[in-house]
């Protein structure tokens, strides 16, 4: 009796069910401090944050950002702290870790500029002086200064997006046609007039300078063409620096990496991974589709088909980089190699397929995501109740009749469950990519005008890959993380709202086939 | 090494031209197409700072770059899948082999600048110097360098105010780097079973600059201040730090070249592309990128000798392209 | 058109009827070839890796590799004892390559079994939570959400383990070694304290909830745990653990090591044996579990007598699939350890693992050459552990179903 109603237990359930507790607990704290940790470091890149003018103890000035703290090594108090001082060009390094017992004073002063440049990365100090031919500004014009730098840059921009223009639109389709054959004269003049054009422009670009000087008295004279944002964090408004966070966010989106893929954006990796993602998918479902119909509906049930079925799942659990190794050697080597050497002799020793590119990676992660397909479509088609194909060939339907008609638009949602599972798979997958085909820049993306308008042979970026190069392969890694970390945040979310429709969409099909079975 | 290196500026020495360095390739040129590279991953910042210019030259310019190591650039030039395999260090005779049996000729060697290898320690670490047979201790198990025994701890350095146990960073066999290192630094010895392999240098930075006890090396261009390169001392020679005046006159002993290796039947011209990147490469603004990436820029004469024995001073429209 | 054939001529049935047989042709002949080239990598591998062992390499030393040279140690010049190394390429075209299986395929078994001690307590304990004491509202919230998990690409987990775990591990050894007691007693505490509770409060944290109120209350013991840790490590470990363990014990720590690859590779594995232990649970008839209840077990003990035992097949072969995924993860170990191939079962070592190892060296591996086939012949040794040990996990989980069905369950 003591045993059935005990009084005063230390816990009602016993200490395993609590530790059993402690596992879920645990693990949902895992996720959701990864996903936290992503998120907050992603997205806090974007945020503009003040410029620290620093006084050491020595006497030393520098303005820098600071990035984070830690304990020295082998002692409980006392921390360094690391700053962004930019000006690598100047100083030798952009980074500075300074002990905090050493900082005199800091202060916030508002004219520091942080400059992003087209090279040598971030410069942070005074901007001194704007000149253009016919008048300069100098700091103490004030706004007017900033007025004028704002309206100069723009048309430095203006000007590159035309000879851009010329470039793409002109000079490109004239070289395509020369390299096909000999110029004629009319032609010639044609080229002669697009490149005095160019230089124009290029000259027109380097008009206006500005003049800066570090917080430690060295000037530098940098030609507008050079700059590519200027901000005074320290000046800025809440509101400024909201704006400021979002062209940050959609700058990330939209433009491509500069600077060794430390800075810029991330966009022909967003392009190469869905363009890669939709290929594969392309490639994988009606594979698996056949394969799971035959599986399910055409072979006979017997011994050998669960071997097959039991076979294909399980290959769902091979490592991919040994699909990597399979696509490596057949596809890219075997293949692509034949097919150079038989269609495209005339560019070897330039490769054409014979390289990785986009459609081996593809038809890899499809070969990879296959038994994902076929295996959420049997299901389906199993859940399918006889009742419905027995009917359609009590009507008079053949079996593709009733296969089509009946059963397998029945299991299109099942299909689609399984086709988002590949996707979301292979969105995250990098170690195949690493053999057949994934570039560590490719800087246009592998579609355009040019026929045939899909370029499979090319490389491509991809977001997962991106993460592992520019956080072990990039430059510097400091500059490269947070990008590293808003480019995870990117693939997470991606992956996330990918499988979360495939779980919706199982939702609905269990509840409309309880529906159906019941009826 | 750098004895080989003055062979290859002797050589190249005799082919010299009076010229200037600048670039036959100037904006507007119709240069059209795809610059793929398979490589070295020290030069990839390199190579992406190359290609952006490139780009910026010629917009219609796709660039294709992969690195991982200077290693997969042999196999790539000798499958065909690249034409162009920047390498942190000199092909060796089987890769060249192996090159020359696919192709029927030998691939094109283009230095394009200069590196010293940094060996270096955690910002906190008080060291200062290191011989080369105390680095071989450290990163070693053959001992090839003349050492008693191996190093094992940083106590076994008989400095008072170095202890602890030591964590060796090092490049993965892929590098170049790691080439280089185990053939200069290790005189061809072998690793220590338990040095780690880094996929990139960066990495090899970042963990060093993580650990107190760490020691790792790479191409100078990757040091950052969290971290401290050491100077290294050959026999009872100086000290030497790894500096852009120390590589060039070879006192550094971990000095190298970069390179880059093109396939290019004889005979004939280089294709448009990959003429202007060379071109560009081996420009004053291409050198300019190379002191950007940290590393040390060729010098004038070798730049010179370079440019004339490719040919690459012809502007364009005065060579037919391809 | 077809609907409307009520009386269909001859021709339109025998049309039909070709047109049936023609589309069942296509059907099996499509399914045969995709099921066929989905096999195919198996037969690759087989067909790149046998001229290692017959000598008919293509490449200047074509010696065929015994497979003893692969698997012992090996006497190397300049060393005193023969050794088990892996060292792909020569210095100098004099030297010779070292080629050992043997310290890739311990580092990847180190590197399962490692992120296996991690991940099974955790994702068992998720499991029996939810599938016994978990109430069905939340459950049917959770699984989605461990799941999800399981999407999470390893690339970003392994830039996480490598960049960001493992140097913090170095610099809190103390609070993090101090977290594997605290968590369990915090949770243990937890449950004291919940039972303590006037009734009015304790219903509302019911065992059934725990999974989710228990989260805030383990954020605040880690976060107290790192917090108060270098204060302790000032008292126990003179400022330093690392230093201590190294004068005291002797243990060297390897910043990438075992303990950060499991921790990082047992967070990728709990979602799958979560998923595939949970399902084997629920899946007991529950004629079983309310037939021991009535008899007067808790339902404690009516877990851990009847429904363990009925479902530890499946049990089993979820811990099996998880230790396959393990095996063949490659950019966790590739980011998250040093890649060294050491032989040492210290948790505070690296190691090099197969996976790793292809991704690492096979570009640099010239196609048709040893170094290729022995990558390749790596391939096909995981290739080969993982469909084996599949198999085996889904041969025993349908036995399973059977017997489920057999005792009269539902299922």
């Amino acid at each position: 009796m003591r045993k059935l109603l005990p009084r005063r237990r230390l816990l009602i359930e016993g200490p395993g069910a609590w530790l059993a507790a402690g596992g879920v607990a645990l693990s949902l704290l895992m996720v959701l401090a990864l996903l936290a940790l992503i998120a907050g470091r992603g997205l806090a890149h974007f945020w503009p944050p003040d410029i620290e003018a620093v006084t050491l103890v020595s006497g030393e000035r520098f303005a820098g950002q600071p990035v984070r703290e830690q304990g020295l090594p082998g002692q409980a108090s006392g921390s360094e702290r690391l700053y962004r001082t930019g000006n690598r060009d100047l100083d030798g390094d952009q980074w500075r870790w300074v002990e905090v017992n050493a900082i005199d004073t800091r202060t916030t002063p508002e004219d520091l500029v942080i400059i992003e440049r087209r090279r040598w990365g971030p410069f942070i100090g005074r901007l001194l002086r704007l000149e253009g031919p016919e008048a300069q500004w100098t700091a103490s014009d004030g706004a007017a200064l900033w007025r004028e730098l704002e309206e100069r840059m723009a048309r430095v921009s203006q000007l590159r997006h035309e000879r851009d223009a010329l470039h793409n639109h002109r000079l490109e389709p004239l070289a395509e046609h020369v390299d096909d054959s000999a110029m004629s004269p009319s032609e010639e003049d044609e080229l002669r007039e697009i490149k005095a054009r160019i230089l124009a422009l290029q000259d027109a670009m380097q008009r206006d300078h500005v003049v800066l000087e570090s917080l430690s008295g060295q000037r530098l004279e940098l030609s507008l063409e050079a700059l590519i944002e200027v901000k005074r964090p320290n000046a800025m408004s809440l509101l400024a620096k909201l704006a400021s966070w979002g062209e940050g966010v959609w700058r990330f989106l939209s433009e491509g990496p500069r600077a060794a893929n430390t800075a810029g954006g991330v966009w022909p990796a967003i392009f190469g991974t869905v363009m890669m993602v939709l290929l594969m998918s392309v490639l994988v479902t009606p594979f698996g589709v056949l394969a799971a119909v035959y599986l399910n509906e055409v072979a006979p049930q017997g011994r050998l088909t669960r071997l097959v079925r039991i076979g294909v799942r399980n290959l769902a659990g091979v490592p991919s980089i040994v699909y990597g190794v399979f696509g490596l050697g057949v596809f890219v080597y075997g293949i692509g190699g034949s097919l150079d050497s038989l269609f495209f002799a005339d560019e070897l020793p330039s490769p054409t397929f014979g390289t990785g590119g986009l459609l081996w990676a593809s038809l890899t992660l499809a070969l990879l995501t296959l038994p994902v397909v076929i295996v959420a479509t049997e299901e389906g088609l199993a859940r399918i109740p006889d009742s419905q194909r027995e009917g359609a060939l009590a009507l008079g339907a053949t079996r593709s009749e009733a296969l089509r008609r009946v059963v397998l638009p029945m299991a299109v949602p099942a299909m689609l469950t399984g086709v988002i599972l590949a996707i979301a798979r292979a969105a995250g997958e990098v170690a195949p990519l690493m053999l057949v085909g994934v570039a560590k820049l490719a800087s246009q993306v592998p579609v355009d005008d040019e026929f045939p308008f899909i370029h499979l042979e090319r490389k491509f970026m991809h977001l997962g890959y991106h993460i592992f190069d520019a956080g072990f392969h990039g430059g510097d890694v400091q500059a490269a993380m947070p990008l590293v970390y808003a480019t995870a945040l990117l693939l997470v979310l991606v992956i996330v709202v990918l499988n979360l429709t495939a779980i919706l969409l199982r939702h609905t099909i269990r509840a409309r086939h309880v529906v159906q079975a019941h009826r | 090494m750098p004895t080989r290196f003055s062979t290859v500026i002797i050589l190249l020495g005799l082919l010299m031209w009076p010229m200037t360095g600048a670039m036959a390739h100037t904006w507007g040129d119709p240069v059209v197409g795809n610059l793929d590279s398979i490589g070295s991953d020290t030069m990839a910042g390199l190579m992406l700072r190359w290609g952006e210019r490139l780009e910026q030259r010629y917009p219609a310019v796709r660039l294709q770059l992969q690195a991982n190591g200077s290693a997969t650039a042999p196999p790539a030039l000798a499958e065909g899948t690249t034409r162009l395999g920047p390498m942190s260090r000199r092909m060796t005779a089987s890769e060249r082999e192996m090159f020359e049996a696919s192709h029927g000729y030998p691939p094109t060697e283009i230095p394009v600048a200069m590196d010293a290898l940094a060996v270096f320690v955690n910002r906190h670490n008080p060291l200062g110097k290191l011989t080369m047979t105390q680095l071989d201790a450290i990163f070693s198990d053959t001992l090839r360098c003349g050492a008693e025994t191996s190093i094992e701890r940083w106590d076994d350095l008989d400095r008072p105010e170095l202890a602890g146990p030591i964590d060796r960073h090092s490049r993965n066999s892929v590098s170049g780097s790691y080439g280089v290192f185990r053939r200069d630094a290790l005189c061809g010895g072998n690793f220590r079973v338990d040095v780690n392999e880094h996929p990139g240098s960066s990495s090899v930075v970042a963990a060093v600059a993580a650990t107190i006890g760490g020691i790792g090396y790479s191409g100078i261009g990757y040091v950052t201040s969290a971290v401290r390169p050491l100077a290294l001392q050959e026999g009872d020679g100086p000290a030497v730090m790894p500096s852009e005046r120390t590589t060039l006159n070879g006192e550094y002993p971990l000095s190298r070249t970069l390179y880059l290796y093109v396939n290019l039947p004889p005979g004939e011209s280089l294709p448009p592309v990959e003429r202007a990147f060379i071109d560009l490469v081996l420009s004053p603004a291409g050198q300019d990128s190379v002191r950007e990436s940290g590393f040390i820029p060729l010098p004038e004469s070798v730049i010179a000798a370079v440019r004339q024995a490719l040919g690459l001073n012809v502007p364009w429209g005065h060579v037919s392209p391809r | 058109m077809t609907e409307r054939s009520l009386s269909p001529s001859p021709w339109r049935r025998r049309f039909r009827y070709v047109r049936d047989r023609l589309f069942t042709l296509a059907v099996t002949a499509c399914g045969i070839g995709v099921i066929l080239a989905v096999l195919a990598i198996g037969v690759f591998l087989v067909v790149e890796v046998v001229p290692l062992f017959t000598g008919s390499a293509s490449t200047a030393n074509s010696d065929a590799i015994d497979i003893e040279s692969l698997w012992l140690p090996q006497q190397y010049p300049g060393y005193d004892e023969p050794q088990y190394r892996w060292q792909a390429n020569a210095a100098t075209d004099a030297d010779t390559p070292m080629f050992s299986l043997t310290p890739l395929a311990w580092g990847t078994l180190k590197a399962a079994v490692y992120a296996l001690l991690f991940a099974v307590p955790l994702a068992l304990g998720a499991a029996i939570h939810s599938a016994c004491f978990m109430s069905r509202r939340l459950r049917f919230r959770i699984k989605p959400v461990i799941e999800l998990m399981e999407a999470l690409p390893g690339v970003v987990i392994g830039f996480i383990a490598g960049l960001v775990l493992a140097p913090y591990v170095e610099r809190h050894l103390v609070g993090v070694f101090a977290l594997v007691l605290v968590l369990p007693l915090g949770i243990l505490a937890a449950g004291i304290i919940q039972a303590r509770l006037p009734w009015c409060l304790s219903k509302r944290v019911p065992l059934g909830w725990a999974g989710l109120w228990l989260i805030p209350w383990l954020a605040g013991l880690v976060a107290l745990t790192l917090g108060i840790s270098p204060y302790l490590e000032v008292l126990w470990f003179d400022g330093d653990m690392r230093t201590w363990m190294d004068q005291q014990l002797g243990l060297d720590y390897a910043t990438r090591n075992a303990m950060v690859v499991g921790l990082a590779m047992g967070f990728a594995v709990i979602p799958t044996i979560y998923s595939l232990a949970e399902d084997a649970l629920a899946g007991v008839p529950a004629s079983l579990s309310e037939g021991a209840q009535a008899l007067g077990a808790s339902q404690w003990q009516t877990l851990w007598k009847v429904l363990l035992p009925a479902a530890s097949p499946g049990i089993f072969s979820a811990v099996m699939i998880g230790a396959g995924r393990a095996v063949g993860e490659t950019m966790i170990v590739l980011m998250a350890t040093g890649n060294t191939a050491l032989m040492t079962l210290s948790p505070l070592d690296g190691m090099r693992s197969m996976a790793a190892n292809i991704a690492i060296e096979l570009p640099e591996a010239a196609p048709g050459g040893v170094h290729y086939q022995l990558l390749l012949l790596c391939a096909l040794l995981l290739f080969v552990f993982t469909f084996c040990v599949n198999t085996l996990a889904e041969l025993v989980r349908s036995r399973l179903t059977q017997r489920y069905q057999r005792l009269g369950g539902t299922t």
